[in-house]
């Protein structure tokens, strides 16, 4: 099992297929189709309650679906499996949250080095050496005794992203990763990302950084009132939005 | 008055203390000091899997438990203590030292007094953390054990410890089905004089002040040593969350 | 022993009739107590906010006390103690008024007033100081605003531990057995001892007890719900 979710049985890392999602009578999600290649950053953007957050949740089933199908490297993430399946899928997609959710009753070192141990196994020496590795990456060597409450947030989720990257996935998902920052500290979280993108990550990314999906994302996928109105590279959506809703979304963010 | 209760004391501390022992069962302040530590003891592991039961999303699982912590926020303890009295002796098949009866009373009542304040405790860290374990890939009770469990856990401290001094005043209703402790002393102190009983439950009650008074002020310093602690590396929902639990366990 | 028969009680005139007459008294118990507990609360609580210094500390003594010393310790103390130390003209008297029953409210009251006067004060002290300053700055004086901003608002925030706590004075008012009390324990026990039905008669007991906490608890949840509508809607 854990070779064969390493194994490009297909050519998309994540592929949406008719995935329709509700609460009681309100439909949050309709007939969503999508794919992302591999290396491929994309950008989700859209209003908000446009149904963003949840999509990038149910990929890795932190949300469940009503119907349709998501699969990851051709795993079908939301078919009957056992949990010790899902578990081990979830390990091999990276997730990053809005409020970082970092462990507070772990150091800095040990919320990256804690999953790695007790998840896969991997020896504890080696994988602190690994956090450590991480850490410098982040640029937050300095910080592996702290704990997260000593933290500013863009530092916590520099942190909630070595995290992330020690369990070595394939891909990752951003969940407005700087939605919860003070302005000064976006830049430093997007730099990371930034880096992340240049070494051939492929990223699905939910964000509001414009700025971002025009210099990083190969694509764009434009989403309101639960479904995906408009697919786009940067340059077509920016300059020549195709769909209404598009245009008057990027008009209203230029005021 | 004084120069009574001087008296008395002198008469009868190693009784009060150790009840008859060694000629008899140990009783006293010893037996008060080791049932109330035994009860905690066994409580908080039974606390926590009653805890994960209630959160459990399996119904059979779910519902006798939460049956049972309404039963013992509902009905007085010396119910409780009537209903052991009754029927560990038909499910052990012998004769129980009333120790025993009294020992399981409390911890089936503190367990589930403690368990309500595990679940709070979990219940306050909110959703992103289980999310954040599962996202990582671990299992739900992976995430349990090494997420959620030691935060809960260690918010709990001050809750264990005036836990501790509420069930040291609980095992005096022990009186009722004759546990030898320290009540049970000063009543067999007061069968012999027979001509002092304000003097010897004066001395009872002293006594049981400077145990709890001591107890809760230790139990004081290490609340405010952890909500400083928890003030570097927590935000302070959780401090909000422990002043809830408090308010769930103290009870007279 | 037969098989399971609750019958054997309900049926019974003679036991029926023992359980009202237990749950009468405990309801007199709860509600004296009760009612007693809460009158002293407000007296300690404004000792407490008075500007003598001499004041607080007794106060805090009295909490400390009540607090920290057993319930049943209190209650033996006051019935085998304080009783005997009494002018016979007055143990006399409250011999023939239900002695046991006098002393059960006596003692549970002044315990559990310990408990009411510190469930308002820190109801209270959770009222921003901004409350009080905001209705000073409108032209209220002390009393005005104690009376409509502070004291609404910190009464709401003690209801959930008085509420609490008026459950463990009920399940405490069983306590009231040991001094002789007839509560409605009391009553189990006789009946138990009478019809040797011990599970039958103990399930009836604590179906009642369980039905008049949750009353209570009920009661409770309705006047948060009231005091607070935006919060218990949402809730």
């Amino acid at each position: 099992m854990s070779t064969s979710a390493n194994e490009p049985r297909d050519p998309q890392a994540i592929r949406i297929s008719n995935v329709c999602k509700s609460y009681g009578q309100y439909k949050v999600l309709k007939d969503i189709s999508a794919e992302v290649s591999r290396g491929e950053v994309v950008v989700i953007c859209g209003p908000s309650g446009s149904g963003k957050s949840t999509l990038i949740r149910t990929v890795n089933r932190l949300e469940e679906i009503n119907s349709g199908s998501i699969s990851f490297n051709g795993h079908d993430i939301h078919a009957p499996m056992r949990t010790k399946e899902l578990n081990l899928l979830r390990s091999r997609i990276g997730f990053v949250f809005q409020n970082f959710n970092l462990f507070p009753h772990l150091s800095v070192l040990d919320n990256i080095a804690m999953s790695p141990i007790r998840v896969k196994g991997v020896p504890a020496a080696e994988a602190r050496a690994k956090a450590v590795k991480l850490l410098e990456r982040v640029g937050l060597a300095d910080k592996q005794n702290a704990y997260p409450g000593q933290l500013s947030g863009g530092q916590q989720q520099r942190v909630a992203i070595a995290r992330a990257l020690a369990m070595e996935p394939p891909v990752m998902l951003f969940d407005e990763p700087t939605s919860a920052l003070d302005p000064e500290m976006v830049g430093e979280v997007l730099s990371v990302m930034k880096s992340l993108a240049s070494e051939g990550m492929t990223m699905l990314c939910v964000t509001h950084e414009m700025g971002f999906a025009r210099d990083v994302a190969d694509r764009i996928w434009f989403i309101d009132a639960g479904q995906i109105l408009e697919t786009a590279t940067p340059d077509e959506f920016f300059k020549n939005p195709q769909h209404p809703r598009a245009q008057r979304f990027l008009a209203d963010l230029r005021h | 008055m004084i120069t009574d209760l001087i008296a008395i004391i002198r008469d009868y501390w190693l009784l009060l203390l150790i009840g008859q022992y060694p000629n008899g069962p140990l009783g006293g302040l010893a037996n008060t000091l080791i049932l109330s530590a035994l009860s905690i003891a066994l409580a908080f592991p039974v606390s926590i899997l009653l805890a994960l039961a209630r959160l459990s999303k399996w119904t059979p699982l779910r519902w006798p438990v939460t049956m049972l912590v309404y039963v013992t926020r509902g009905v007085p303890l010396l119910m409780l203590i009537l209903w052991c009295y009754f029927v560990v002796p038909l499910v052990t098949g012998t004769d129980v030292p009333s120790f025993v009866i009294m020992l399981t009373t409390l911890v089936v009542y503190q367990g589930a007094f403690l368990s309500e304040v595990v679940r709070a405790g979990i219940v306050s860290l909110g959703h992103g953390q289980m999310d954040a374990a599962r996202a990582l890939g671990h299992s739900y009770l992976g995430a349990m054990r090494f997420v959620i469990l030691p935060q809960a856990l260690y918010n709990m401290i001050p809750s264990i410890l005036s836990t501790f001094v509420s069930t040291i005043k609980d095992t005096t209703l022990g009186y009722v089905i004759n546990v030898p402790d320290l009540t049970f002393a000063a009543s067999q102190v007061n069968n012999q004089l027979l001509t002092q009983p304000f003097q010897v439950f004066l001395i009872l009650a002293l006594v049981y002040y400077a145990l709890c008074w001591s107890l809760t002020h230790v139990a004081n310093r290490i609340e405010r040593r952890i909500a400083r602690r928890r003030a570097g590396t927590v935000s302070a929902t959780i401090s909000e969350t422990a002043q809830a639990t408090k308010m769930i366990t103290e009870q007279p | 022993m037969n098989g399971f028969d609750l019958s054997a009680i309900l049926s019974n005139p003679e036991f029926v009739s023992m359980l009202f007459h237990g749950i009468e008294a405990t309801f007199i118990i709860y509600v004296g107590s009760w009612s007693l507990a809460m009158s002293l609360a407000i007296l300690l609580l404004g000792i407490r906010f008075s500007p003598l210094p001499v004041g607080n500390s007794l106060v805090a003594a009295y909490v400390s006390y009540h607090r920290n010393v057993p319930t049943l310790v209190q209650l033996m103390l006051w019935y085998f103690g304080i009783f005997t130390l009494m002018p016979d003209w007055l143990t006399g008297w409250l011999a023939s008024h239900n002695a046991e029953v006098i002393f059960a409210i006596i003692g549970l009251g002044l315990c559990q007033a310990a408990y009411f006067s510190e469930d308002l004060r820190s109801g209270l002290r959770a009222v921003s100081p901004g409350q009080m300053e905001a209705a000073k700055a409108l032209g209220h004086g002390y009393v005005s605003a104690m009376r409509f901003v502070v004291m609404p608002q910190g009464v709401r925030n003690a209801l959930p531990p008085l509420v609490n706590h008026s459950v463990s004075l009920f399940k405490n008012s069983s306590l009231a057995l040991v001094i002789g009390a007839p509560e409605l324990t009391h009553a189990i026990k006789e009946i138990e001892n009478l019809s040797f039905r011990t599970f039958e008669i103990y399930l009836v007991g604590t179906l009642i007890y369980l039905f008049i906490s949750l009353l209570i608890m009920a009661g409770g949840a309705y006047l948060s719900m009231r005091a607070n509508p935006a919060v218990g809607g949402h809730a």
